[in-house]
């Protein structure tokens, strides 16, 4: 039956009137322990000091064996300590009362419910803790060296490092943060007013020159300068602008890109390093590399395929390859002298990698094994030399964070 | 300025451009695009109507300035009033994007799709007219039904069978409420009723629910019970209808649930324990005798990118989709 004990509200009103006051806060509980000897106090108070109970346990919820021992422990040892008495299922005689507790869970809160039975009476009462959320993060091996540098809730589009310091820029505000006590602090912020709302799958790009800093945002440009050693470290002024942004690819290759401003990618327009401008197809994203002297521009398109270029951006044609949108430029001293790192494809739900590649005979070669993400990658920038910097939003935390990737040569 | 809701969005970015083709069994059949409800009232402000067609046909374009930046889709094409037998035939013939699947869709496997699932926010449930005054007429139709065979055979296991107002995954207590058949018990209940007040009329407004009606009333006859089963009738002694979880919050949800079957409003619940008791004072007499918690299930296309396109109330969201280029 579903009706409540009968003939026992009186007699639970009158029992819990001395019970302590934390014992009947239902929803104040901390977790499973004082949850489980909540209930048990009252179990006893109704049941009466020195009565045996059979007590059945289940877990319908997503919480371990751990958990639920401990949940169990604790309701036993309060049970006892309040005076009631444990009897097994094959107890002689059978135990008068019954008391089944469930382990549950619901969107925001962990619960023990208690149905103690008499006979055809019943008593229901559900305690209740707070859920928090997992947060492991997976540490994969890594062949491309990546470091995780720092986390945030809100999106991250770039990171970059000036001397002693970190900018961060999200779709609000760019951050400059100072290294105290080996923790990042933030030192200063100033936030980002577009004109027009930001794009979906919004991009950003920050490009530091010693103490200047700018900052590409689709239809606007900031630009200011930055010095951690000074208060307050970082001056910055954004206009509406549809200059092109700069693309830098390892340390010798630039390329400037016209950004579409309501969009997710580079409208085609570009401008190579020797001044020449061309209109070519949308691109996502573009990497330089070296092959046999010449430099090979690499453009993840709009349409999904990967273009190869000469250093002119005249198109050589597609290269096969299964990459993603994303391709940023590097470096190092080895594998050819540059290389290209490139995403997976995917549709953003699934975990993702980013692997050096050098191109031969204009074909990708893998350098490196696949470096591991807990999420897609949302941002992969060249950040001079070997290094790059891939923002990705972890899909276990839904949190973001930033990694640098360095291609080691030992 | 207000914060990006920004998705998951991939190594693989997304497109900009493309329609999505939307078929759904509802039939609107009002003379303006709707501004509350479900579904089609969910798409602006991302997607703004300009094209209706009632009941039959409307199409949805991409804002410029919605909020959290234009969607990547240029448009929506919504086919109304479609039978849920030609959805599955159009998306598996690439005539459709998302379709709606019943229960036997949703298992069948085919390669030409992908199944987006809500949580369980469809509540099945019974609800008495004020003509049933004897309570244990209404106790003994709830201890009648077979809610596991019918889970198993006609729902196909798809959602979960359940003697509450508010499924599991939003209370956490609704196993406490009891769901199994119990028929003898029944029978003793109306042992002593005369034939007429054994006799009762049952209306399915959903023909999608006539399989699962006409079960419930062959439970009924095995505990004592006559049950008449027809579509819709104002003077029905009882009916089998859908009612919908519309918050995450559970207070909030039993509240809209108990306005929706016109049971009293229940005080307002701050604890779990006292959502339960709530919960179980607007059962009490068996006015209502919930059945299942059912999902909204859709079949969708392999070329519509970018996640899940529904919450887990089912609420459609279908801004930051796109779809592969031809």
């Amino acid at each position: 039956m579903i009706a409540a004990v009968k003939g026992w509200h009186a007699v639970l009103s009158a029992l819990l009137f001395f019970i302590p006051p934390a014992a009947t806060a239902a929803t104040a509980d901390e977790d499973a322990n004082s949850a489980a000897r909540e209930l048990a106090r009252k179990t006893v108070a109704l049941a009466g000091k020195g009565e045996t109970l059979l007590v059945i346990w289940r877990n319908v919820s997503s919480l371990g064996p751990a958990e639920w021992n401990q949940a169990r422990a604790a309701f036993e040892a309060a049970l006892k300590e309040s005076g009631g008495r444990l009897s097994d299922a094959a107890g002689t005689p059978p135990a008068p009362f019954e008391a089944r507790l469930t382990l549950s869970e619901n969107r925001t809160q962990y619960l023990l419910v208690e149905e103690l039975r008499k006979g055809d009476d019943r008593q229901v009462w559900i305690a209740s803790w707070k859920r928090t959320g997992p947060l492991s993060l997976t540490a994969p091996a890594i062949t491309l060296e990546k470091n995780l540098v720092w986390e945030q809730d809100e999106p991250m589009l770039d990171v970059a490092f000036p001397a002693g310091a970190m900018l961060v820029l999200s779709p609000s505000r760019l951050t400059l943060y100072t290294r105290q006590a080996a923790q990042w602090t933030a030192k200063h912020s100033v936030p980002l007013a577009p004109a027009r709302p930001w794009p979906r799958d919004l991009r950003g790009r920050l490009r530091l020159n010693s103490a200047t800093v700018q900052a590409y945002l689709p239809g606007m440009l900031c630009g200011g300068t930055v010095d951690a050693a000074l208060d307050p470290g970082l001056s910055l002024t954004c206009r509406p602008s549809e200059e092109a942004w700069v693309l830098e690819s390892g340390s010798r290759a630039l390329l400037l890109g016209a950004f579409a401003p309501a969009r997710n990618y580079f409208d085609g327009r570009v401008t190579s390093q020797s001044g020449q401008r061309k209109t070519i197809a949308p691109f996502y994203s573009a990497a330089a590399v070296e092959e046999q002297g010449r430099t090979l521009w690499l453009l993840a398109m709009v349409d999904g395929r990967t273009q190869m270029f000469d250093a002119t951006l005249d198109p050589l044609g597609a290269l096969s390859a299964a990459w993603g949108s994303d391709l940023a430029g590097a470096g190092a001293r080895c594998g050819g002298g540059s290389q290209v790192l490139a995403t997976r494809p995917g549709d953003g739900t699934v975990l993702d990698a980013v692997q050096a590649f050098a191109i031969v005979d204009r074909a990708p070669a893998a350098l490196t094994a696949p470096a591991e993400f807990p999420g897609p990658v949302v941002a992969l920038w060249s950040s001079g030399g070997a290094a790059a910097m891939a923002i990705v939003r972890n899909l276990a935390t839904g949190k973001y964070e930033s990694y640098t990737l360095t291609i080691s040569c030992s | 300025m207000a914060l990006l809701a920004v998705a998951a969005f991939p190594a693989t970015r997304p497109h900009y451009g493309g329609t999505l083709r939307i078929e759904i069994r509802e039939s609107v059949e009002v003379p303006d695009p709707p501004q509350t409800g479900r579904n089609l009232a969910q798409l602006p402000p991302a997607f703004a109507p300009t094209l209706w067609e009632a009941p039959s046909h409307a199409v949805y374009t991409a804002d410029d300035n919605a909020p959290g930046g234009r969607p990547f889709l240029d448009a929506i094409e919504i086919q109304m009033a479609r039978r849920l037998a030609d959805q599955s035939i159009d998306l598996d013939l690439g005539k459709a994007d998302l379709v709606e699947l019943d229960a036997n869709e949703s298992r069948r496997a085919a390669p030409a799709r992908k199944v987006w699932s809500s949580a369980p926010v469809r509540l099945l449930i019974l609800v008495f007219g004020r003509r049933i005054e004897d309570a244990r007429i209404r106790e003994a139709l709830a201890l009648a039904v077979d809610r596991s065979a019918i889970h198993n055979v006609l729902l196909q296991r798809q959602g979960e069978v359940s003697g509450g107002l508010l499924p599991q995954w939003l209370s956490g207590y609704a196993f406490l409420f009891p769901v199994t058949q119990n028929a003898a018990r029944a029978r003793s209940l109306l042992a002593t009723l005369p034939a007429p007040a054994r006799t009762l009329s049952l209306a399915v407004p959903d023909p999608a629910n006539r399989r699962i009606a006409d079960r419930i009333a062959l439970n009924a006859r095995d505990a004592g019970l006559i049950l008449s089963v027809a579509p819709l009738s104002s003077i029905a002694d009882l009916r089998l209808i859908e009612a919908r979880i519309a918050s995450s919050d559970p207070a909030r949800a039993l509240s809209a649930l108990a306005a929706a079957l016109a049971l009293p409003d229940p005080p307002r619940s701050d604890s779990p324990e006292a959502l339960y008791a709530a919960e179980r004072n607007l059962l009490d007499g068996f006015r209502v005798i919930p059945l299942f918690h059912l999902p909204d299930v859709y079949g969708v296309n392999p070329r519509v990118k970018g996640g899940l396109g529904i919450t887990p109330l089912g609420e459609w969201r279908f801004e930051n989709l796109w779809v592969d280029r031809p």
